[in-house]
């Protein structure tokens, strides 16, 4: 069961987001773990900038980092991901019966033109 | 098929033989709506429709839970209403009073957001009606929405071709 915490995480999720530094930096974790310095070459940014990112992420959930080596490498967690990829998907399927049942109507007044329906 | 990616908005396309005055009313006409609205096994008790541009709507959708009946309300706003064309119209979870709540205190699927929108259009050929419906998610209170959420759905689908596990 969702909870308000969920709806929490979720504007969590969607702020840490909306940021194109942080979405390039979940962009580089897709493709595997890295370290902070790893993660700040490509950009134009002191490491102290790229570390509030990459805090923003961990506090979103999307990015956890190791605790047994020296450097502490950065890891993606797609999880928030998945969820704010699936409201959409649930609905469809919702969507689709409920065209299934326009139909089956749409066929139930030809058939009988007043069934359910008000007069033109 | 849509352009956007699966977080982002459900596009479904359907083609009904019959004309497109129906098909709007099917929208429209609070006796038609309630006919077929929601999945199956779903009812619709309540259909207030105010079908003009800023005009409200409140919709009760009941569906059958292992606890007994559950009631579902959504209210919103028509934004766009050109009759037998296009009806645009905001959707957010309620109470049967219409007031606004969390999806996810009502039970929604995670991550479905506070405010969504519902763009229909529709289009007759020869008697037959062609109907585009868009549900898109619209995240509150975020800015540069539209950027983003297409960067986030290249990131999603990159990470799904990528697996979410990653090292050793």
């Amino acid at each position: 069961m969702a909870t308000a915490t969920d709806e929490d995480r979720l504007s969590e999720t969607f702020a840490a987001l909306a940021n194109s530094t942080r979405r390039a930096i979940l962009a580089r974790l897709a493709e595997g773990e890295a370290t902070v310095n790893e993660l700040a070459v490509p950009f134009a940014m002191t490491l102290p900038s790229i570390s509030k990112h990459i805090k923003v992420l961990q506090q979103a959930g999307l990015v956890v980092r190791g605790h047994h080596a020296q450097y502490r490498p950065c890891a993606l967690d797609a999880g928030p991901l998945e969820e704010v990829a699936t409201w959409a998907e649930q609905y469809r399927r919702v969507w689709e019966a409920g065209f299934d049942r326009m139909d089956a109507y749409l066929k139930q007044l030809r058939a009988e033109p007043r069934a359910g329906g008000r007069d033109e | 098929m849509s352009e956007h990616g699966p977080g982002d908005a459900v596009v479904i396309e359907r083609s009904f033989d019959a004309p497109v005055q129906l098909i709007w009313r099917m929208w429209t006409d609070p006796e038609h709506f309630k006919a077929w609205y929601g999945p199956d096994g779903a009812t619709v008790p309540v259909a207030k429709m105010d079908v003009r541009v800023g005009g409200t709507r409140l919709v009760c959708m009941e569906v059958q839970s292992p606890a007994g009946p559950m009631q579902m309300w959504f209210t919103g706003e028509y934004r766009e209403v050109v009759e037998n064309e296009r009806l645009v119209y905001t959707e957010s979870i309620c109470d049967e009073n219409g007031n606004v709540s969390s999806p996810a205190d009502m039970g929604m699927p995670p991550g479905h957001p506070t405010t969504t929108e519902v763009r229909v259009e529709f289009a007759e050929v020869s008697g037959r009606t062609t109907m585009v419906m868009t549900h898109s998610g619209i995240p509150a209170d975020s800015p540069g929405a539209v950027g983003w959420t297409m960067a986030l759905d290249k990131l999603v689908a990159h990470v799904k071709t990528h697996g979410a596990r990653q090292g050793p």
